[in-house]
């Protein structure tokens, strides 16, 4: 987002940097050159007129530097405008028409002297006594002596015109010049704050309902609107977003549709499998009367007769977790003593490694019943016959309690293992066993419900461990034996 | 004749095997198939127990046994629909004084059932024991009445049996198991709901207030003791 904004600005702001730069440049030259042009042109003019109009028939052959200021010329020159001027008589002594320029005529550029001294009329911009200049020079025409002879050559003027105006203009210009780059730059660099908001919002809107959408909230959409491709993009973005709840809802409708297909079969299967549980124990207690092939026939019957109650009682079981229809009836249950005797219960032989201290939490007893109840019906049924390890002992941070049912049966393959807990998965399809195969995702179901977890591993050595976590809510108070009597609500 | 049981199941192969399996254990049995016609029978056969499922047509069990619990109390087994937890609340608070879940086997059937009635059979040839105080109560164990300050308390026979194991052993935890052993003849392990569903019922009677019980007492993962009187604490 940061990266697109900066390049954004950075590409305007180059932009009109490099066309203010142009501009600028551009017109400062062309002012300048319109301002030298013109001073240069009414300093010719001017020189040209003091040279061929005022100086001849004042300028006598006596005329040097003491003498030239009495002939009136100076005031003369100055009254047709702003104008001083160094006279060179070419004595060596030059006259200065004010003590500013005193020795000036040393600095005067030697080109712009010779061109004078061969006859010419010629400039120059130059410096003088501190202040910008232009220096028109060109030779006063022979002055005619009283006895008709003339000098061959006569003194060589300097006009000096200031140009300090011309600086100070071009001075302001090029203020004026950087204002205004300062103002464009400022302003290319809001617009493109205000163009990358342009087009960072509609993207940040995306982003953000992207991320709702990924956590869940399938109604998050893109403000629409706007005829641009970004208004495109949105409309496909919102289009998407349609079509996957859209999706959704129908898988989700089909889901129900089938958990609710499958809790009314197992409800509907109740009341036969009622009379057919009730007519079956009373078989198998008639059985010893009967011939044997019946008999056998008979027993064949109960034995099916059970597996089927088991299934349907599993079912209906998981049904009513996707009914959201169990709920824990939390209490405080000392897990020391739970499993010990839901072991006893279910699996005699089974080892117990127990903490020393009675492990109390907040859980439900006929859940924890049917989970590890459940883990060690599995264990019986895959690793008939191998010893089977129960621990509890509480997690490091104190915040759990780990149950774990470890057996030393033959284990399953490691893509069986993720696999373990979905619904009527058998880890070897081949293998009849007498579980239904819901055992285990009936053990997670409850182990969630309780707030906790189930995971299965394989075990060094051979075989699996199933590890049952279960929070530990509250400080509950256990260990002594400690009786409380207290109000019950 | 062990006894005489009325069977109000709306399910006519269910009625039938459950009615030739205890007439097979030894029971006599008569049957209705919904709740009218149960509660007529229960009137003209005057059964020595009701066995009574939950779902009936026109009159649903629960209100059969309501109905039963006002003028009688002849035990009721109810029949409940598996791990339906609402069913055997419902059912222990209307009245009956035990569950079997469906499905059931016959001779789990034929054990409930000889267990509710051997104690009726302990209360009619049991020995008189001697009045029990608790509290303000005064329990007469031979009349199997309770009465506070001279007011007699009407309990079922389930809340009278768990009184009187409780205060006759003032200040002795009795576990869920003990009782569910002892009241309700459970030799494994059977459902402690049972147990604190009758402890509810029974403190809603006794207790001057259930919320804050002062004669039976909570004993945290254990189970429910009496109060010891003042005297000896």
């Amino acid at each position: 987002m940061g990266g697109i904004r900066r390049r954004l600005a950075a590409a305007l702001v180059a932009l009109v940097a490099v066309t203010v730069l142009g501009l600028g440049v551009g017109t400062y030259l062309f002012v300048e050159a319109r301002l030298r042009d013109s001073l240069l042109a009414d300093a010719a003019r001017q020189a040209q007129f003091n040279l061929s109009v005022l100086v001849p028939g004042v300028l006598t052959p006596g005329t040097d530097a003491a003498t030239f200021e009495a002939t009136g010329l100076p005031a003369a020159f100055r009254l047709r405008g702003d104008v001083e001027e160094i006279v060179d008589f070419g004595s060596g002594r030059p006259f200065y028409s004010t003590g500013a320029l005193d020795g000036a005529i040393t600095a005067l550029p030697t080109s712009l002297r010779s061109a004078v001294a061969a006859g010419q009329l010629a400039f120059a911009w130059q410096s003088l006594g501190g202040q910008a200049a232009l220096i028109v020079g060109g030779r006063a025409p022979v002055p005619v002596a009283a006895d008709g002879s003339s000098d061959a050559a006569g003194p060589a003027f300097y006009f000096v015109f200031p140009a300090s105006s011309i600086d100070e203009a071009l001075a302001q210009l090029r203020l004026g010049l950087f204002a205004a780059a300062a103002v464009a730059l400022l302003l290319a660099l809001a617009t493109a704050r205000l163009f990358a908001n342009g087009i960072l919002q509609p993207v940040r809107s995306g982003s953000q309902a992207a991320a709702r959408i990924a956590a869940g909230d399938l109604s998050a959409r893109v403000p629409g609107g706007g005829r641009d491709e970004l208004g495109a993009w949105a409309a496909e973005f919102n289009r998407m977003a349609d079509s996957l709840a859209a999706t959704i809802s129908r898988l989700e409708a089909s889901e129900s549709q089938n958990r609710r297909f499958v809790a009314e079969v197992a409800h509907e299967l109740r009341t036969p499998l009622t009379a057919l549980v009730a007519e079956a124990s009373l078989i198998e207690a008639g059985a010893a009367q009967l011939p044997p092939d019946a008999r056998r026939a008979a027993e064949l019957l109960v034995g099916d007769v059970r597996r089927l109650r088991t299934l349907v009682e599993e079912l209906m079981e998981l049904s009513r977790f996707d009914a959201r229809a169990q709920s824990a009836e939390l209490g405080p249950v000392d897990v020391f003593a739970a499993v010990r005797s839901i072991a006893g219960a279910r699996l005699p032989a089974a080892t117990l490694d127990l903490p020393a201290d009675p492990v109390v939490i907040d859980a439900d007893l006929r859940r924890l019943d049917r989970i590890i109840g459940n883990l060690l019906d599995n264990a019986r049924t895959h690793a008939p016959g191998a010893p089977v390890e129960v621990t509890v002992a509480g997690t490091d941070d104190g915040r759990s309690v780990e149950i774990s049912v470890a057996d030393r049966g033959p284990g399953v393959s490691a893509e069986a293992l993720p696999h373990l807990f979905d619904r009527f998965y058998k880890a070897d399809p081949s293998r009849r066993s007498g579980s239904s195969g819901l055992g285990l995702a009936i053990a997670a179901e409850h182990a969630a419900l309780l707030g906790g977890s189930i995971g299965a591993a394989d075990r060094v050595g051979g075989g699996l461990v199933f590890t049952v976590r279960l929070p530990v809510t509250r400080s509950l108070p256990g260990g002594d034996g400690s009786v409380m009597a207290e109000a019950e609500a | 004749m062990y006894g005489r049981i009325l069977l109000v199941e709306d399910d006519p192969s269910i009625r039938e095997v459950t009615t030739l399996g205890l007439r097979g254990a030894g029971f006599e049995v008569v049957s209705a198939s919904d709740g009218p016609a149960g509660l007529e029978r229960f009137l003209t056969d005057a059964p020595d127990l009701v066995l009574l499922d939950i779902m009936l047509p026109r009159l649903d069990g629960l209100e059969v046994a309501r109905t039963i619990r006002k003028t009688s109390t002849t035990p009721i087994v109810m029949l409940t629909a598996r791990g339906d937890t609402i069913d055997v609340v419902v059912g222990l608070e209307a009245g009956a004084d035990d569950y079997v879940r469906k499905p059931f086997e016959m001779p789990e059937l034929v054990a409930r059932i000889r267990a509710a009635l051997r104690r009726r059979g302990a209360e009619a040839g049991g020995a008189p024991v001697s009045r029990i105080r608790l509290g303000p109560l005064e329990v007469d164990p031979s009349g199997r009445t309770v009465s506070r300050g001279g007011d007699e308390i009407g309990l079922t026979r389930t809340e009278f049996d768990l009184l009187v194991e409780l205060a006759s052993r003032p200040g002795q935890v009795l576990t869920r198991e003990v009782l569910l052993d002892r009241i309700w003849g459970y030799d494994y392990l059977g459902d402690s709901r049972l147990v604190d569903v009758a402890v509810g019922r029974l403190r809603a009677k006794v207790e001057r207030d259930p919320a804050a019980p002062e004669l039976i007492l909570t004993v945290r993962g254990a189970g429910y003791k009496a109060a010891r009187p003042a005297a000896e604490t």
